[in-house]
């Protein structure tokens, strides 16, 4: 075994044991709604940078505006990055989810 | 013409462009070309100091293959339509996904998202436009492959090519993305597929380990310009390290960005600290805490100091504080922690490590940063001001400690003249620093709308008169930076321009190139 393996072994138990992503998709489809909630939303939206969405009942057609135009420090999101269809299923999960629901 | 439409290219008449716009359907279907005020608004979001009209599509293509890409060139050259090519198409602060001028056709690359190869044994990766670091991040998990990127701050929703060719930069050791990439395929205006590098040659297979081919290296011409639309871009990967000890020093006032500079670059020059080290200012990390800039300063006008330090004491945040990692061994690290020690305790700062930075957002999302683990904690800068205006001023320095407080004092006096904090942060990259000032403004107020204008306008020649650049530029600066630089650079770009893109239909504009 070279230096190098040896390293790399290393490296996986010290890095990769701890960092378990029960979500991980590389294939870059979005697998579930969930899945754009936590790898979107939650970096800002369930990590005290913006405002908590949940148990809030947000009106539907509301948060799809916000999402398309952005709204101040928000940052706008297009169909290249979230299909319509993509999106009416993360609407319907964060306007339904009670508060703390999806984190 | 389309009774919708409201937006065209300069000197492109309603008629050709309706012609033009059926053709491209039917090379990408209907649903791929995007008219409709609705479906372009996202084009629109756009954080500089200047109306969005400035900078909005007159529509947005999608298309998801090279061949699509071909095809559709030939379309614009025969019309001579421009078209401004994105990638995840963030850039935030830069110009987002919005042309860098009014009419010009978004081409949005965001659907061309396939991770086409990583090489574990060689830690390389093969990558199209729309991937974003967090795919990338899921890739290497899935795969539970030992391998670690550098990516910017809005790492979760950017991507690596688009950041590469905007010349963007990380925090981990691999923090230079250009100096990292190794191997682009671009689509250039005649449809033609150029390869740079080893890939230029049929069945090679070093593309993605040799950078340099035959020849003239090509591969610059194609980062902050409009020589051509890169659709595959190989970067490398580091080897996940078997001890990763990131660490933050923080040091009391002002001054002492002095002797931080003059002590840490030796370390950073020899690479005993590997990465590229952050320094950042007492308002950059407040918003990131996060504090609340209206619990220490209301109304018109810039933050005083006296809340600056106040905020300091309320929260335990340093003058500067500094951010690096030792990437090793158990063994190296143990050994490299002591030159860590002695130079905080030689310059009375004080370490926190990362078991000490429990429960701190500021620390904990540059900590992930440093290991190139997506997050977007750096986005409570937006919160600070409010408004979501953002332009990012970002001058080189060497890396030196006079030169620092002498940029900082500058940019500090300018800003305040025209009621603006300075939340600002210097990025030791080997012997250069990026010193990154975010202009934040809020944007639904045309006062301060106007004043961010003027006042990006004055540091840019303040600085440019003392022989200061920037590295990267808004859109809306575009041909302001580039006369920074001087003529015949200028005059060389656009004979390359007048080469390579003689209908100048490839985002002309684009960091001042134009014919």
């Amino acid at each position: 075994m070279n230096g190098l393996s040896v390293f790399r072994l290393l490296a996986i138990t010290a890095t990769f044991v701890a960092a378990g992503n029960a979500q991980a998709d590389s294939s870059g489809k979005w697998q579930s709604s969930q899945e754009v909630y936590n790898k979107v939303c939650a970096y800002c939206h369930e990590a005290n940078v913006a405002p908590v969405l949940t148990g809030r009942n947000l009106i539907p057609q509301y948060i799809q505006v916000i999402v398309r135009n952005g709204n101040r420090a928000m940052p706008s999101f297009r169909e290249s990055e979230i299909s319509d269809a993509t999106l009416a299923g993360v609407i319907k999960l964060v306007s339904t989810s009670a508060p703390g629901a999806l984190k | 013409m389309n009774a919708k439409r409201k937006t065209l290219p300069k000197g492109i008449a309603a008629g050709e462009f309706d012609k033009a716009i059926k053709e491209l359907k039917k090379i990408l279907g209907n649903e791929n070309v995007l008219e409709d005020e609705l479906r372009l608004a996202p084009y629109n979001k756009i954080m500089m100091p200047v109306p969005n009209d400035q900078h909005a599509p007159s529509a947005a293509i999608t298309p998801a293959s090279v061949e699509e890409i071909q095809a559709v060139l030939k379309v614009l050259n025969k019309y001579k339509i421009p078209v401004y090519p994105i990638s995840t198409g963030k850039n935030l602060g830069y110009g987002s996904a919005a042309p860098v001028q009014r009419g010009q056709i978004v081409m949005d690359l965001r659907r061309m998202n396939k991770i086409i190869e990583v090489d574990p044994d060689l830690c390389t990766a093969l990558v199209e436009p729309g991937v974003t670091y967090q795919q990338l991040y899921d890739y290497l998990q899935e795969r539970k492959l030992p391998l670690w990127f550098s990516c910017p701050a809005p790492s979760a929703i950017a991507g690596p090519l688009g950041n590469m060719v905007d010349r963007g930069v990380g925090y981990t050791p691999y923090g230079e993305h250009f100096l990292f990439s190794c191997g682009m395929e671009v689509v250039l205006a005649n449809s033609e597929v150029l390869r740079t590098g080893m890939g230029a040659m049929p069945n090679s297979n070093t593309w993605q380990v040799f950078k340099w081919g035959y020849g003239p290296t090509l591969d610059g011409i194609f980062t902050q310009s409009n020589y051509g639309i890169v659709t595959k871009m190989g970067m490398w990967l580091m080897p996940a390290p078997p001890d990763f000890r990131p660490f933050c020093i923080q040091y009391p006032n002002e001054a002492d960005i002095t002797k931080i500079v003059d002590a840490l670059r030796p370390l950073r020059i020899a690479m005993v600290i590997p990465n590229a080290v952050v320094i950042a200012h007492t308002l950059w990390e407040a918003p990131c805490t996060p504090v609340k800039r209206a619990d220490y300063h209301t109304g018109p006008g810039a933050i005083s100091d006296a809340a600056v330090s106040k905020i300091q004491k309320d929260h335990n945040i340093g003058a500067w504080n500094v951010y690096a990692g030792l990437y090793g061994t158990k063994e190296t690290n143990d050994a490299n922690w002591k030159i860590i020690e002695a130079v905080a305790a030689g310059t009375g700062g004080k370490i926190i490590t990362e078991e000490q930075s429990k429960g701190s957002q500021a620390l904990q999302y540059r900590f992930d940063l440093m290991k190139g683990k997506p997050n977007l904690g750096e986005f409570g800068l937006y919160n600070w001001r409010g408004g979501g205006g953002s332009i990012w001023f970002a001058p080189v320095s060497q890396a030196k400690g006079s030169e620092t407080l002498k940029q900082m004092k500058t940019a500090k006096d300018i800003l305040g003249k025209y009621g603006f904090d300075y939340v600002g942060e210097f990025i030791v990259g080997w012997r250069d620093m990026h010193h990154v000032i975010d202009l934040l403004f809020d944007r639904s107020d045309d006062d301060q709308t106007k004043k961010a204008y003027a006042c990006y306008d004055e540091l840019l020649h303040t600085f440019a008169k003392e022989g200061y650049g920037v590295y990267r530029s808004n859109t809306a600066f575009a041909e302001k930076v580039a006369a920074t630089y001087g003529p015949v650079k200028r005059s060389v770009e656009k004979k390359l321009k007048k080469a390579l893109d003689p209908n100048n239909i490839l985002a002309p504009g684009r960091c001042g190139i134009s014919l």
